[in-house]
């Protein structure tokens, strides 16, 4: 665990926090995409730099390119067509979001802490786990606590950061077989493609991305 | 090599989506048929793996895609006239996706690595997302959102659940490769508590794509909203697979012999979810809706048969196929009720013996079927659950079962009953057609058919599927 893993956990956290507070949706992209950056960075500066070979090179480069990029740009692109520039009343308060992400934290200690006291992990990537738990939890409770379908796309985007640092802190790098791991980048990026086609649709005949709106269909 | 199965829809949608549309429902059903055969070479065991280290022909696998591939050649063959008397705006996507669909199931139905079942069951959600909003409806598009962002996020979920099994791998210092058949030859030596813990995110991942109950919300939506063809590959083909997912999960754990806590979610899930089922029917307003109930009761039923163990989980196979077989049927005779009457109100069809008899027939058989009446398989494989669930002496969990079916049928039989038998003075829009109806009819044939002859081939592949959890004819 370097100086510089450290660092960009603690970004990546940042991160988190930020995205939780952020009032306008342009912001919240933008942070995403930083996010996709760091949490593709991350790899690097676990590992070994001469064990690196040169498919985990190539690897890390389209992951940026997916998750700091594409993603993002799609994002960007769909809210631009939609013209939404903010969410005006979310479920939960900013400032009630931020607070709920520091608790986040504060959990994803305590169960870090319990798991790597109770079992003999490989590494000591504790802080790995912290952030990633965060993140996940954060992601979950993004979700869940905006109403603009645009803004869920984003807590699921960071669900799945989360959990790809799950799997970076809990496997051996050992493990890692590109094509896997390419395959579920591709469908994180179809997916959220097809949300984003989705979206423009309902925009088109709800004349909103609110979520509110969908209950028609229940029983 | 056996992934041909998934490369031909892949490439065949791909051309479909540039052809004008008669290609394209040419294309459909030839695809099909090309799909359908190689299955079978498959089941000769004719052609195998061509990337042994990520696929494998697994008698589950081969099962489900058989399966799969049988009904999906009937549905395209409906598919076809169906969309000559609707008006679908963009006709080369639907039938590119429902080709692309086909062959992400393929894919599961294969997948041996845990990553590319993971990958291979995203792949299905998005994959028939775009047939879900073909109609553009307000409606429509509430159905799919739900169903991407819940079964999305679901999925997600079993990836964690992925990496935790690899956790407990590498706790146990075992070094195979990340396979079902590779993990479960040394499954004793994984560690037993991260292994539970990734069963649990497995199946609560897979389990949203099956429609187990607390998580099956998306599903009465997504399967009323689609197209009746879409709805019935949902129902009778996309179940199925993401069954496959749970019941491998489950076999890793009861080769690592920690059966009992996995069964025991199951037969929970499988209970819990035909309660739903039965609640939910019961003053239901859509047909379209009540056969979507009943899907997640039948998976509750295979979840249960699995669960229970022995014999019933032989019975459990067998309605996996019966189901599949009846409720596509039922699903594309509810496209004509839709097409004929216009509308997916119960309360705005009735008297359908008189004005549609041909889609009475399959639709009324379809429900006898669905609901257990001899000469079809459920009753067969309802009647082994039971008995298995006698066998290993679960008497409280098979009265709940018994319960749930009566209730079900109650509430289901009543509206049935409203609309083949009830008042109707107005007129049909579309009439019935037999490209329409032979379909349904050569669907629930088969159901007959396997119910008194079971071909040998069919009885030693299930036999093979479960002989690894401890399933057998035997008890």
């Amino acid at each position: 665990m370097s100086v510089f893993s450290d660092a960009l956990l603690a970004l990546t956290l940042l991160s988190v926090l930020m995205s939780l507070a952020a009032h306008r949706l342009v912001a919240l992209v933008k942070i995403m995409a930083f996010q996709g950056i760091v949490v593709s960075l991350i790899p690097l500066f676990l590992e070994n730099l001469h064990a690196m070979t040169m498919g985990s090179i190539l690897m890390l480069q389209v992951m940026i390119l997916i998750k700091g990029f594409f993603i993002p740009g799609f994002i960007y692109v769909a809210e631009r067509k939609i013209k939404i520039r903010r969410e005006i009343e979310p479920i939960v308060g900013y400032h009630a979001s931020l607070f709920a992400g520091l608790l986040f934290i504060l959990i994803s200690v305590f169960i870090a802490d319990r798991i790597y006291a109770s079992q003999s992990l490989p590494g000591e990537h504790v802080l790995l786990m912290i952030t990633a738990i965060t993140t996940l939890a954060s992601g979950l409770f993004l979700l869940m606590s905006r109403h603009k379908a645009i803004t869920q796309v984003i807590g699921y985007l960071m669900m799945e950061n989360g959990i790809y640092l799950f799997g970076t802190a809990l496997a051996k790098q050992t493990h890692t077989q590109y094509l896997v791991e390419f395959g579920v980048l591709l469908d994180l990026l179809v997916g959220i493609m097809i949300m984003g086609i989705v979206l423009n649709n309902i925009n088109s005949s709800f004349d909103d991305v609110d979520t509110a709106l969908l209950g028609q269909l229940k029983d | 090599m056996l992934e041909f199965t998934c490369l031909i829809p892949l490439f065949t949608g791909i051309i479909a989506m540039f052809l004008p549309v008669k290609f394209g429902r040419g294309i459909l059903v030839v695809t099909a048929l090309l799909h359908l055969q190689i299955t079978i070479m498959a089941w000769l065991g004719k052609i195998t793996p061509g990337l042994p280290q990520y696929f494998s022909a697994s008698p589950e696998g081969l099962l489900v895609l058989l399966v799969a591939s049988f009904i999906f050649l009937f549905i395209s063959i409906y598919a076809v006239s169906y969309m000559s008397v609707t008006e679908i705006t963009s006709e080369p996507i639907y039938i590119g996706c429902t080709l692309f669909f086909l062959s992400s199931m393929s894919m599961v139905a294969l997948a041996d690595h845990l990553i590319v079942l993971w990958i291979a069951i995203e792949a299905t959600t998005l994959m028939s997302a775009p047939l879900i909003f073909l109609h553009r409806s307000k409606s429509a598009l509430e159905a799919t959102w739900k169903y991407v962002m819940i079964c999305s996020v679901g999925i997600a979920l079993a990836l964690l659940g992925c990496f935790f099994i690899v956790l407990s791998m590498d706790i146990g210092n075992v070094q195979v490769p990340i396979t079902f058949s590779g993990l479960g030859a040394v499954a004793t030596q994984l560690d037993p508590m991260w292994l539970k813990a990734g069963f649990i995110f497995l199946v609560i991942g897979y389990g949203t794509k099956m429609g187990l109950a607390p998580m099956h919300t998306w599903l009465p939506d997504a399967h009323s909203e689609a197209p009746s063809p879409a709805s019935a590959l949902l129902s009778g083909a996309l179940l199925n697979c993401a069954f496959l997912g749970v019941y491998r999960s489950h076999r890793l754990l009861y080769q690592a012999g920690l059966g009992d806590f996995s069964s025991n979610i199951l037969i929970g899930l499988g209970l819990l979810s035909m309660l739903m089922a039965a609640i939910f029917i019961f003053n239901q307003t859509g047909y379209k809706r009540m056969l979507a109930y009943s899907s997640i009761e039948n998976m509750g039923i295979i979840a249960f048969g699995v669960g229970i163990g022995g014999l019933a989980t032989y019975g459990a196979m067998l309605h996996l196929i019966h189901h599949s077989l009846i409720k596509s049927s039922l699903f594309l005779s509810a496209g004509n009720v839709l097409l004929g009457y216009g509308s997916k109100l119960i309360s705005k069809t009735g008297n359908m013996a008189k004005v549609f008899p041909k889609t009475f027939t399959a639709f009324f058989a379809g429900f006898a079927g669905i609901s257990g009446f001899p000469p079809f398989g459920i009753f067969v494989s309802e009647l082994l659950i039971i008995m298995g669930a006698f066998q290993q002496g679960r008497t409280i969990e098979v009265s709940i079962f018994i319960l749930a079916l009566i209730l079900i049928f109650a509430g289901a039989s009543r509206l049935v009953m409203k609309m083949s038998f009830g008042k109707w003075d107005e007129e049909i829009l579309v009439d019935e057609n037999w490209t329409r109806v032979l379909p349904s009819y050569a669907l629930l044939l088969t159901s007959v058919i396997l119910c008194v002859w079971l071909p040998d081939s069919l009885y030693q592949t299930i036999l093979s599927a479960i002989a690894t959890i401890g399933g057998s004819v035997n008890g």
